[in-house]
């Protein structure tokens, strides 16, 4: 099978010969920018280099998809986010982040009507065609968007953000059902420009953050509006504690769910039974950047012990991931990941 | 009477903050300037006893981060009315130590560390707040500038976490008798060893607690000539 049947047989639920190794999150690595003479802090804004970056994980590990963007911006660039590319800084990766927030946090937010014109959205589309044209026929091509709650934390300020939830959830509402509209018609977007799996990345609602309580209430319904917006198949991402909440997350309606390492994998299959695909909870630093080899091949025969139905680490690999762990990676799960 | 209205009001206070309310928290603060009691003893006894507790509820998943936030805007309250009264020399007495505080560049998340720099204060620390995605000779700097005990350095993700390694060997490379304290979700015990610092603190509280063991650690080897 190649890697692009076995991701998209695995989504459907058909058969496959054993669990990939993939993800729907950032896995870029300074070996590939190495390869290609990229450098990170202007990869953000270069069709032709983020394409052949977002390739370099297959070409060199085997590793069975690309993704792209590489950042957390892309939908608050397009909405008038001024983002700071950290152009500056020469020896280290950092990711862009919003420079200004764009609206005082309960105000209204304004959705342009060309907003698929705008930002870097024409240019991720661009990426999309350029993947496809590459390794579209063997591999897997990824691409997320952002949970409307988390888009909220991105253009207004997140203290406000948190308290004007506890204590005017009707604002929050509003606001979140205009960002649905965003989330799905960026999805549709990069679905249409090739993208085979979108993943929704939900990470500012885990319950080290807001109550299960107000996941359920506030969170959880746009959620279901946003991922009933986009085609299939679909996977829910959220990072931290989700103990609480894996199974209001399996309520969502996505294709599959995504977790890390903060969540205890055996009591989430207790909880919402062997139906759903679950993916994750592989520590991308620790255990891969940190790790050995060992400590690598270990993690990987646990979490399809404990019940994954692919590797998939629980969050964006760290760059600076050694070469040999990367490896590492691909082949253990070729040994452990068997499906007969 | 008196010490009967003292302990009134030291529950009042410390209840507004719990119960994040605010106006029970003014008005708690403006009886007790009234009354003439002692401005310390309602920041420590009132307001700083009750965010303890919310710590506590914190850590039970009682409380989440919206909750916090409002506990601490009522705490402020508070504190805006208690401060003005503190006499000089009393909190001089009580000063702790200098901390400078900040966020590593590339991380635009400051709730973690608004919520540790507000438990520093109330402790009676000096604190340096150099804000949110802090360039990391900003760090160096500023601890040089101040002469401060302690940098307190936080990350909300991965990708800014590794950033920390570095800020603390050049701080050390400067300086190394400072000492750093790492926080942050993505961090760990073994991991701020790794890089390093002197403490982890897995949250608020934790911090505080934590800050005040490494200041005081600081002070015995001062006082016995080590550095």
């Amino acid at each position: 099978m190649t890697p692009k049947e076995r991701v998209l047989g695995l989504l459907k639920k058909e058969k496959i010969d054993r669990v990939p190794c993939f993800s729907g999150m950032g896995n870029v690595t300074v070996e590939g920018m190495k390869k290609y003479n990229i450098k990170f802090a202007e990869v953000h804004k270069n069709a032709e280099d983020m394409a052949k970056l977002a390739a370099s994980t297959y070409k060199l590990y085997g590793y069975e998809c690309a993704v792209v963007p590489f950042d957390l911006c892309l939908e608050a660039e397009a909405l008038g986010s001024e983002i700071n590319w950290y152009a500056h800084v020469e020896d280290n990766i950092l990711y862009p982040t919003i420079k200004t927030k764009l609206v005082k946090a309960g105000d209204e937010v304004n959705i342009p009507d060309d907003l698929e014109e705008r930002g870097r959205l024409p240019m991720i589309k661009e990426v999309i065609g350029l993947l496809k044209d590459d390794i579209g026929d063997e591999v897997p091509i990824g691409s997320y968007v952002l949970g409307p709650f988390t888009l909220a934390g991105q253009i207004m300020d997140l203290n406000e953000l948190l308290k004007i939830s506890f204590k005017r959830p009707d604002d929050v509402n509003r606001i979140l059902t205009g960002l649905v509209d965003v989330a799905t018609r960026v999805a549709k977007l990069e679905k249409e420009a090739g993208a085979d799996y979108i993943t929704i990345r939900e990470m500012g609602a885990p319950s080290d953050v807001i109550s299960p309580r107000m996941f359920k209430t506030l969170v959880q319904p746009h959620l279901i509006k946003t991922i009933e917006g986009i085609e299939a198949p679909r996977i829910l991402h959220i990072c931290g504690n989700t103990n609480p909440i894996v199974e209001l997350m399996n309520e969502c309606g996505a294709d599959a769910i995504s977790v890390d390492q903060k969540n205890d994998l055996v009591q989430t299959r207790q909880k919402i039974g062997d139906d759903t695909i679950l993916l994750g909870n592989l520590d991308p630093y620790n255990v891969l950047v940190q790790g050995t080899v060992q400590d690598v091949e270990n993690a990987v025969k646990d979490v399809i012990e404990k019940g994954v139905n692919g590797i998939w680490p629980g969050c964006d690999i760290w760059p600076d991931v050694p070469p040999e762990n990367m490896k590492a990676l691909v082949e253990a799960t070729e040994k452990y990941g068997k499906l007969s | 009477m008196s010490e009967d209205k003292k302990k009134e009001l030291l529950e009042e206070l410390k209840e507004g903050v719990i119960n994040y309310d605010e106006e029970r928290v003014k008005k708690a603060a403006e009886e007790w300037i009234k009354n003439g009691f002692d401005a310390n003893e309602g920041i420590f006894e009132g307001l700083a006893a009750g965010m303890e507790v919310v710590g506590d509820l914190f850590e039970k998943n009682e409380y989440f981060v919206p909750e916090v936030l409002m506990c601490a805007d009522a705490l402020y309250a508070g504190l805006d009315i208690l401060r003005p009264h503190v006499k000089i020399d009393e909190s001089k007495e009580r000063l702790k130590g200098e901390v400078v505080i900040g966020t590593v560049e590339g991380d635009v998340h400051d709730i973690g560390k608004n919520i540790v720099k507000l438990m520093f204060e109330t402790a009676g620390f000096t604190v340096h707040d150099l804000g949110k995605d802090v360039p990391l000779e900003k760090f160096v700097e500023e601890q040089m500038r101040t002469d401060s005990d302690i940098v307190a350095l936080s990350a909300m993700m991965t990708t800014t976490m590794v950033g920390m390694k570095k800020v603390v060997e050049k701080i050390k490379e400067k300086n190394p008798n400072v000492l750093i304290l790492l926080g942050g979700a993505p961090l760990s015990e073994d991991i701020a060893k790794k890089y390093g610092a002197d403490g982890y603190a897995p949250d608020a509280s934790n911090a505080l607690s934590e800050a005040l063991r490494m200041v005081s650690t600081l002070r015995e080897m001062k006082k016995k000539g080590e550095i």
